[in-house]
This record gives structure tokens, sequence and C-alpha cells, in this order.
């Protein structure tokens, strides 16, 4: 792949990027989430198409146009989630689009056959006649491999393929991945998990920002400069901090359990504790249970066990009207699902809060005046770009909602305050500005705990940063001792040593 | 009441089970092959009618029942093409897109007939073409081999489809769309093609359910179908979409509906009864479609419109 | 999008303006609507009443708005309503089924003339007329008649649910039949549906397998019964229009509703300042009820004289149907 590049609405996902894979080896594509590993390999694939740049297959150029162009190129791929239609047989599952050779009818016999005869030669165990739905995680993935194995895929790209296994299956499948790339075949690996990627690779690029940030082989590197590749840009000017006294606990959170939206914990034990005039920041991969703790704080979801204390109140099972009057301000993730609400206008999403309370509404009527004068303030004093009060909020850009959402919020003046991915797909000028805000509250002496998966953006920000990892945190750093190399480490599930604290 | 008149009547009530069950089989049949590939149409009912107004018409006017059942057929087939686009094109709502389908099917059905037609006027039905050797038998000739050529075709259509389903790489790809459009698109499976097959398909079926109704009963008149496209729907969820399971829900359906009539003719069911007996086909349907088919699962991508990437 | 109603309010307007019916308002054209259930033409109850109407009209100048297909309630009281306040003169309610709208509409407006049918219940309202159909009568004719050709010593009755017109007419239909032969075997199956055609069409197979050899049958629905019947070459007795159309082969004969009898009636009594609180009803003997013959149809003599016997009897008073 020469020059590949791609574009999306407001982001360059992939910026002029060379990537090979030869024969024989495992090509590792390194980077944290939404680096471009995967629009890349999306390309590759034949699901997106590039802006730019040229796809050379055994040294011919090609236009990969559909997956089936690709599958007929030799090209596999291990979706992350897998592809498969849980209702079918392993067979029916492999024959799909498949031409049969009896025609319009299907030939699972014959499928059949080479499926076992594969999974022999590989040791994939796999048995053609299951339905997948009985399979477990490990066999719905080898599932997977027979199915690009048995189109004669030259190259297999594997997203993430460990993501969702136990230890011992990665052990057995990595043996696997092995054996593949010694029978010939090119491999490209994605992940952002270092050991594994020490552990498989013969060549690791990394990707950072969409841009080719490293080339490097596991003889050459070790796990501390593959995280500085990997997450090590320039530190962006850090918003001016004041000392600050820091006060009482505001936020305390004691042995909190939550369980995800599959039901298993997604926040294992956590304890925290946040005081006042202090800026917590939250580092990890998301996914790691970053949203159902913020979720929990905010009362979005019930906790299993555990207790969350706000300004000295048990919140623990609370409304989220109830926990937003104790004092928490809430800056959600999913700035266009939970933030604002897009189909109303500017001056609507800022009285959100408290459209139903003096002076916005007397007697259930809302007071337009009161509205406006207050609307018109906050525009002003957050710098939100919008044509007027009126305009409708969906039609503003990522980093105006973002500010819209943060003038409410701050405006509200609150004891604690919970900013999740804060700037998040938001242009810099306008990250920068929302830094100065959240940076600001510490003088105010609010508990602020900002979650991110930028990690210059927790290291400019916070006063502490713990890492979340697995539901659990891995550490809490003091900023000045906070190395990216070691929270780096944490994030991709090392304990932090004893010595750093 | 003597015996072989007992014998008599019970062969005519299963006989008129098997009839009342054809046009609900058709139906089911259609619909069900729509919602393997992740497609739910409420609209059945209106192309029934716009499928029965058809075929009487044409009829009508050239007394050929062959071209009747033809132009049901084509009829659902153009409705079936329009009702993919808005769905699969312009992502429609699936409901509420159906239901549009059903009103326009019941008000332009009847409006062409008040047109062109007015007063009802009789077309000669199918005569019961009898099966050889199969219809002479005792009981069972009677009973099964006796009808006219549509129930033959309804119940020949159900292992044809289930064949199709599982024995063709057609009939994978549909199983494969409608759980999961994602994993057949990545190995080059168009969803979108398929889709569209399998609604104009399924709704070629519906108008020639309405055809078949129309020209056994050999009169149209407004709502000729009395909602029977909506039963039709429930059975598909009665029979867990399986050909043979929409089978035996709509031979229920048209079995429960003869027995409550034999045994209103004969005063089983008194009269003060006859209202709520009226009602049994629809809540033995619902009694069973909670105990059936709560052990199945509907396609895991019913009504979700596919987006690539989305 | 309130510019767009607007233009659609004005557009409205204009159209009320210019409309016939507003044009000859100023006239002395009777206004009268039609509400009804089943369509104009169905050879059946709707129709009957709309020839009614149109019987008068030749002698009488009547603006004539006709609501039908209605066989939602609501629908059907909103078109009641809509009449009402367009200023109709007499707004018939054709259906047993509009009475609870009927009673709430009436009181909002006291100029206007209500009538609906079939029943016997005016509400107690100054506005409200209500009529009915002795169709009982025809029903004892046919029931004699049916008996009387009989060979087999069964008759078989599809009707649609035990109400109003149709259970007089079946009641009618079973008493005559009676009388005619006591040990005849009439089999009445009450359908459920008033709209099923199908499962009419299989109420009559099944009357037949159960030994019937002459059917009849009452309400929009009966189409099937009689294509059922037409198909075993099964004569058939119609009523609520002449449904010799149907199946000429086997229709022997049709109880014929002629609401012009009474609607002239309704009609005269409104032109002496009566709008309502009266009940009407259309007999053989007052010529609101007649049995048309399908000439076509090779009746036996004999059979033919049991039935005008039958009908000379109810006119004179000397046979009674058995209701009230």
């Amino acid at each position: 792949m020469r020059g590949i590049t791609k574009k999306f609405p407001g982001v360059l996902a992939s910026d002029n990027v060379d990537f090979d894979v030869r024969a024989g080896e495992v090509h590792t594509l390194l980077g944290e989430n939404g680096a471009g590993k995967s629009t890349l390999m999306k390309i590759l694939y034949g699901l997106y198409q590039q802006d730019e740049g040229e796809i050379l297959l055994h040294g011919k150029p090609v236009q990969l146009t559909s997956p089936a162009n690709a599958i007929a190129h030799g090209i596999g791929m291990i979706h992350q989630h897998f592809m498969l239609v849980p209702t079918l047989t392993v067979a029916e599952n492999v024959s799909l689009g498949l031409k049969s050779t009896r025609g319009a009818l299907t030939d699972l016999k014959t499928v059949s056959r080479r499926i076992t005869e594969l999974s022999k030669t590989f040791g994939l165990h796999v048995y053609p006649d299951e339905h997948v739905w009985k399979l477990s995680v490990g066999e719905r993935q080898r599932v997977e491999i027979i199915k690009a194995l048995y189109r004669d895929a030259s190259i297999l790209i594997l997203d993430e393929p460990t993501a969702v296994l136990t230890p011992s299956e990665v052990d057995d499948i990595f043996v696997i991945f092995r054996r593949l790339a010694e029978d010939g075949r090119g491999l490209v690996f994605i992940s952002h998990k270092l050991k594994e990627v020490l552990d498989l690779s013969d060549k690791i690029t990394v990707l950072r920002h969409g841009r080719v940030t490293g080339d490097t082989t596991p003889a050459k590197s070790d796990r501390h400069d593959l995280a500085q590749m990997m997450v090590g840009r320039e530190v962006k000017l850090a918003p001016d901090k004041h000392e600050v006294e820091t006060g009482v606990p505001l936020l305390v959170i004691e042995d909190l359990y939550v369980d995800g939206d599959r039901g298993r914990h997604a926040v294992q034990g956590l304890n925290l504790e946040v005081k006042s005039g202090e800026i917590l920041g939250i580092a990890g991969i998301s996914g790691n249970g970053q949203r159902e703790l913020a979720e929990a704080i905010a009362g979005l979801r019930t906790p299993q066990s555990g207790k969350i204390t706000i300004n000295g109140q048990d919140t623990t099972a609370s409304k989220p009207a109830k926990i937003r009057k104790v004092g928490l301000s809430y800056v959600p993730e999913e700035r266009m699902k939970d933030g604002a609400v897009g189909d109303f206008d500017v001056k609507e999403n800022l009285i959100l809060l408290n459209h139903n309370s003096e002076p916005f509404c007397k007697n259930g009527l809302l007071n337009f005046r009161e509205i406006c004068s207050h609307s018109e303030k906050l525009v002003k004093e957050y710098a939100v770009k919008t044509p007027s009060i009126d305009a409708t909020t969906k039609n503003l850009s990522g980093g105006n909602i973002q500010k819209l959402i943060m003038a409410r919020e701050l405006s509200a003046g609150p004891k604690v305050l919970l900013a999740s991915q804060p700037t998040r797909g938001v242009d810099i000028g306008a990250a920068e500005y929302i830094h100065e805000r959240i940076s600001q509250q510490r003088q105010r002496g609010t508990a602020s705990v900002v979650i991110s998966e930028d990690l210059d953006e927790v290291m400019a920000l916070s006063d502490r940063i713990a890492v979340m990892f697995d539901g659990k945190i891995m550490g809490i750093i003091n900023q000045e001792d906070a190395t990216r190399e070691s929270i780096g480490l944490m994030m991709t599930g090392e304990e932090q040593e004893a010595a750093s604290v | 009441m003597n015996d072989s008149f007992a014998v008599m009547i019970i062969v005519a009530t299963i006989a008129s089970g098997i009839r009342l069950a054809t046009p609900f089989l058709l139906a089911s049949l259609g619909e069900a092959l729509g919602q393997r590939s992740g497609v739910l149409n409420l609209g059945v009912d209106g192309v029934m009618l716009l499928g029965a107004f058809g075929a009487y018409y044409m009829v009508l006017q050239t007394n050929n029942l062959y071209y009747g059942l033809l132009v049901g057929i084509g009829l659902g087939l153009i409705i079936g093409l329009f009702y993919a686009f808005i769905t699969l094109n312009l992502r429609a709502e699936q409901g509420v897109s159906g239901i549009g389908i059903y009103l326009f099917g019941l008000g332009m059905s009847d409006l062409l007939f008040q047109k062109f037609v007015g007063t009802p006027r009789p077309i000669l039905p199918f005569m019961p073409l009898d099966i050889p050797v199969l219809s002479g038998l005792p009981i069972v000739g009677e009973m099964l081999f006796q009808h006219s050529i549509i129930v033959y075709i309804a119940f020949a259509l159900v292992p044809v489809m289930s064949f199709v389903l599982h024995r063709t790489t057609y009939g994978l790809n549909i199983r494969a769309i409608g759980e999961n459009p994602e994993a057949a698109d990545s190995l080059g499976v168009s969803v979108m093609a398929t889709r569209y097959s399998a609604i104009i398909i399924g709704n070629g079926l519906a108008g020639l359910a309405g055809a078949a109704l129309a020209i056994e009963l050999g009169i149209f008149q407004q709502n000729l179908t009395n909602a029977m496209g909506f039963i039709a729907i429930a059975l598909v969820y009665f029979g867990a979409w399986s050909p043979k399971g929409v089978m035996i829900g709509s031979l229920v359906f048209g079995l429960v509906q003869a027995i409550v009539l034999q045994c209103k003719t004969f005063g089983v069911i008194p009269r003060s009864a006859s209202d709520l007996a009226a009602m049994a086909p629809a809540i033995i349907t619902i009694l069973a479609l909670v105990v059936v088919a709560k052990r199945f699962k509907q396609p895991a991508a019913l009504t979700k419109p596919y987006v690539r990437g989305g | 999008m309130k510019k767009f109603n607007l233009y659609l309010s004005a557009a409205f307007l204009a159209l009320i303006l210019l409309s016939p019916s507003a044009l000859l308002a100023s006239g002395k054209a009777l206004k009268v609507a039609i509400i009804a259930p089943s369509a104009q033409n169905d050879l059946a109850f709707t129709q009957s009443i709309v020839d009614g109407i149109k019987a008068i009209q030749k002698d009488r100048e009547i603006e004539l708005a006709i609501t039908d297909g209605t066989f939602v309630v609501e629908d059907a009281a909103a078109a009641i309503r809509d009449y009402a306040k367009k200023g109709f003169d007499l707004v018939l309610a054709h259906g047993s089924q509009y009475g609870g709208s009927l009673k709430e509409i009436a009181p909002d407006f006291p100029d206007t003339a209500f009538a609906w049918g079939t029943s016997a219940d005016t509400f107690g309202l100054a506005n409200v007329s209500s009529y009915e159909a002795a169709s009982d009568e025809g029903g004892y004719v046919m029931g004699v008649m049916a008996a009387a050709m009989s060979k087999k010593g069964g008759v078989g009755v599809v009707g649609p649910i035990e109400v109003g017109d149709a259970k007089l007419y079946v009641d009618g239909f079973v008493q005559g039949a009676k009388a005619q032969n006591a040990k005849i075997r009439a089999k009445v199956n009450y359908i459920g549906s008033f709209s099923d055609v199908a499962l009419a069409a299989e109420a009559a197979r099944a009357h037949m397998a159960a030994g019937a050899d002459v059917l009849t049958g009452t309400a929009q629905m009966v189409v099937g019964a009689i294509g059922a019947a037409r198909a075993k070459r099964v004569p058939w007795f119609g009523t609520q229009a002449n449904q010799t159309e149907l199946a000429p082969e086997i229709v022997v004969a049709s109880q014929v509703y002629k609401w012009d009898v009474i609607l002239n009636k309704i009609i005269a009594d409104m032109d002496a300042g009566v709008k309502g609180g009266k009940m009407y009803k259309i007999n053989l003997a007052n010529g609101g009820i007649v049995i048309e013959f399908n000439d076509a149809y090779k009746l036996d003599a004999s059979v033919k004289e049991a039935g005008m016997k039958a009908i000379a009897g109810i006119k004179d008073g000397s046979i009674k149907t058995g209701h009230k």
C-alpha cells in the first residue's frame, strides 16, 4: 500500500501511509484507537476506497472495490466483531458467497470435507456440522480463519483478534498464526497490546493520527519504545496552572461494581477519591469500564454494589436529577446522543437542565425573555460560534456543540465536574479552549474528573492520573511523576510498579 | 346420526379447513420469505386485495382463470418492487410503510372495483381437479384430492420453498442476510439484490393468495380479504419462519374455523355462544403463538435496514 | 408549513363556495345525506336505501350526498356530524351500528332531521326517527317456499351476527319453513362476521354436506355462500336486494326493500314540521317489502303457489310470522 490517504468529514483517517506485508511474515500495525489502523485495513479489504494512493498486490496495482473483490484477490480478514451467522452451521457459514460446484444448489458435502482437511492441517479443531451459536468465542474465531483459508487467502488481516480471547486462547491462536505464516501467507496483525505485538510480530509499523510514526522490529524495540511511538506526540501547550490548595474530598467512590451492557462486570471493585480543587484524569483504552463508571456516577446506570458519595451525600442509586442537585455537572462521552438534543435550537439546549424552574419557567410557562438573555450571555462567555441562539444545534460543529454543553454544565456551578472524552473529534482550537475552562474549575474549588483516551490531554490537565484497565484502576500517579511510558504500560494491563506511587 | 354420515361430515370439515387454509398459506409463505431476508411487510392484506381485484377483473374480461392468477401474481411483483425500493433504497421504516401499502391496497382495490365493475358480477371459479387414482380413495380421496388446482399449488410450494431455503445457495444467502447481513456482505453476497428478490417474490405470493381467494369465491367486493393478510403475518411467527411451520399454522387456523362452522351447523355450539366461537381460531392462534413461538427467535436482522459500515 | 395550511384552507373555502351544493342551497331542493356501511351498489343493504331515495328523486328535487363504505363507526360519526353542520335537511344513518353516535350528535343539531335504521329506537329525541323492515315477513315467505322445495328435508341459513335485520329475516325464515313442513331440518349458522366472504362460502358448503338442499342467507358476506351454492346448483333465496344477477341459475326469489315507501312518509312529515320522534316500518302490506321472483328459474307451480298464499296471509293478518 503506497501513499494511502482517506478523509472522512472532519478527520484525516489515513494520511499518506505506506505499508507492506511479505509472504511468510507477521507485520503488526500498532496504534491507539482512532490511529487509523482499521481504516487502512478496511481499504485493503475493499470496504472503503482510498482517496489517494495505490495498492499493489504481488507487484501489480489493483482496485479493491468490494469485499468480494478483495477476496478474489486472495485477501482475507478476521474481523474484530465476528462476521458469522449464528443460526447457520460452520459449513454453511464457510460456503456463504462461494460459487457452488452444483450450480444453484449448495454443496455442503464438498465444503465440509475441505473444512475438515484445513482444520487438520492447521490444528484448528473446527467441525463443519456444528451450529455457530453453540461455539465458544475461541472456536468462532477459528471458524473465521477457516473461512479465509477456504478462500485461499494469501494475505490475512487480523483485526484485534485477541480482544475477546482468554489468555490461554491467545497462546493457542498465536501458534496457529505462526503456522499460517510459515505456510507462506502474509499476516497483518492489528493490536494495541504491546506484549502480544512483541511476541508475534516480525515487523511493526506504528500509526498515530493516521500517520506512520515508526517502523521497527521486536529485536530493535522494547515495550517502552513502542509505547512512546504509540502515544508520543509533542506536548501541547498545557493550560496555565495556578497553585491551588486542595480541600475536602467531594467525590468518593468505594469498592464499586457496575455491570456492562453484556452483563459481566465492566467496573470491578473500583476506589477513587477526588478533592476540591483538583483534577483527576482517568486514562485508558476505551472499553475498559470508563463509560460504565461515568454513567454510574451520573446516575444513568445502577451499580451492582459499592458506594458513590458526592459532596458528602450518598448518591449510589439516586436518580440523575437528584445527583445534579447535589452538585454534579456531567459532560457525556456521546455528545450528540447524551449531551444535547440535535433538533433543539441553541437556547433550548442551554436551558435543558433548569427549564422547569425559575427564572426560565413560571407557572409552567417558559419565560422566553429570560431564556434569551441567559443564552446570549452564555454563548458570548463560552465563545460558542453560532449564527444565533435560534440556530438548530445539530448544524453546529463538534467543537461548538461541546462548548455549548460545557457552557450549560459549568454555568450550573458544579461541586463535581465529570467530563468524558471532552475533546474527542474536536478541533485543536476548541480543545484548547475546553481545556482552559476545565482547568479554571480548580480555582473554583470544583473536584473534576476527566476521562480520556487521549494521553496528552490527560497529562496536560490532571493533577493526578489514574489508569483504568479491565474495570480496575491499575495505579494513580501524580502529574509530575507521570511519563507516557509508565502510563502507556498501565493502559495495556501492566500493574503499576510499587516504587512510583 | 349413523357412522357413515359422521365420517362424511368429518371428511367435509377437513376438506373445508384445507380450502380455508389455502389463502393464508400462500400469503404467509410469501411473508416468511421476506422476513427470512430481514424485511417485515405489514402490507400483505393490501397486496392480497389488489391481487384479488386484478385477478377477478381479468377473469371477468377474458374468462380465463389462469390469466387471473397471473395478473394477481404480477400485481404482487410490482408492489413488491415498489416496497423493496422504499424500504431498501429509501430505508423507510418498515412497519409504517407496510401499513401504507395495506391502506393503499384496501382503498385502491375498492376504487378500481367501483370504477370498472360497480355491481358485483360473479365469475366461474375453478372446478375441483380430481387427482387420478388418489381422488378415488375412500375418505382421503375426498378429503385431500378433490380440490381446485390452487390448493395443490399452495401446498406444493411448501416443500419447494423448504428446498430453496435449505438446499440452494440463494436460500443460504437469504437465511444469512436475515440474521447477519454484515457477514454476508463481507463475503461478497449482495444484501440488496437478495432482499429485493425475496421481497418481490414474497409479494408475488401475496398477490397470488388474493387471486386465489377471489377466484375460489368467484366474486370480488370491498375488503374481500377481511384482514386475512394480518392473520398470515401472525402465522409466520406461529410457524417460526419455516415453510412447514407456516403450513401447520395455516392448517390449524383453517381447520379450527371449519370445525367451529360445522359445530354451529349442528348446533353443538349454542347460538348464544356463536359470536364467541367465531373468535376461536384467533384465540387458538394467539395461544399457540405464545407457547410455540417463544422457543424460536425471529431473524436477528428483521426490520433493520442494512448500511455498509453503519 | 403555516403558509401551506393557509393556502389549503383558502382553496377549500373557494371549493365550498363554488360547489353545486352551495349553489343549490339557495333553491328549494331538499338536501338528503346517506351514511352507510357498505358500497352503494352492493346489491344488498346499502343499495336498497340509495335506490329508495333515487325513486323519490323522480318526483321531487332532492340533492343527494352519499358517504358509503364507512364500516368504521367513527368515520360514519364524523360524516354524520359533517352533513348536519353543512345544513342538510335529512341525514340518514343507514346502519344499526350507528345508533350510539347518532344519539350523541342529534341533540347538537335540532334543526336537522335524522333517521336511522334498522331500529325501532328514537332515543326519545324530537329530531330522530327510526325505520325498520319487517324482514321476518319476507323471511317467512322464503321459508315456506324453501321447505316446499326441499327433497332431502333440510334447509340451511347463513347469517352474520344474530342482531337486527338479519335476526328478523332468519327467525322468519325458520318459522315459515316449519309452518310448511313441521319435520324440516332448518339449520342456522351465524358465522360471526359481516365481511368474511370465504367463511360464508364454507358455511354454505357445511350446510350442503349436512344435507341441506335449499339455502338462504343475509348480509354482505353472503356473496361467498351464493358462489358455493351455485357451484353445486343448490337453490338460493335472497334478501335485502334482488340477487338474481349474482347467480341466475339458482336464485329463486329475493326479498327486496322499497324504502321509498317510508322515505316518502318521513319527508311528508318533515314538510308538516315533524322532524322526528316517530318509527317507520316497511312491510308486505304497505308495499315496502316486495318478493321478486327470478323468471329464469323454473319454479314448481305448487311452490310458487305456497309462497303467494303466505304473502296474502301475512298481508291480511291471518298468518303471524312469530315476531311480535
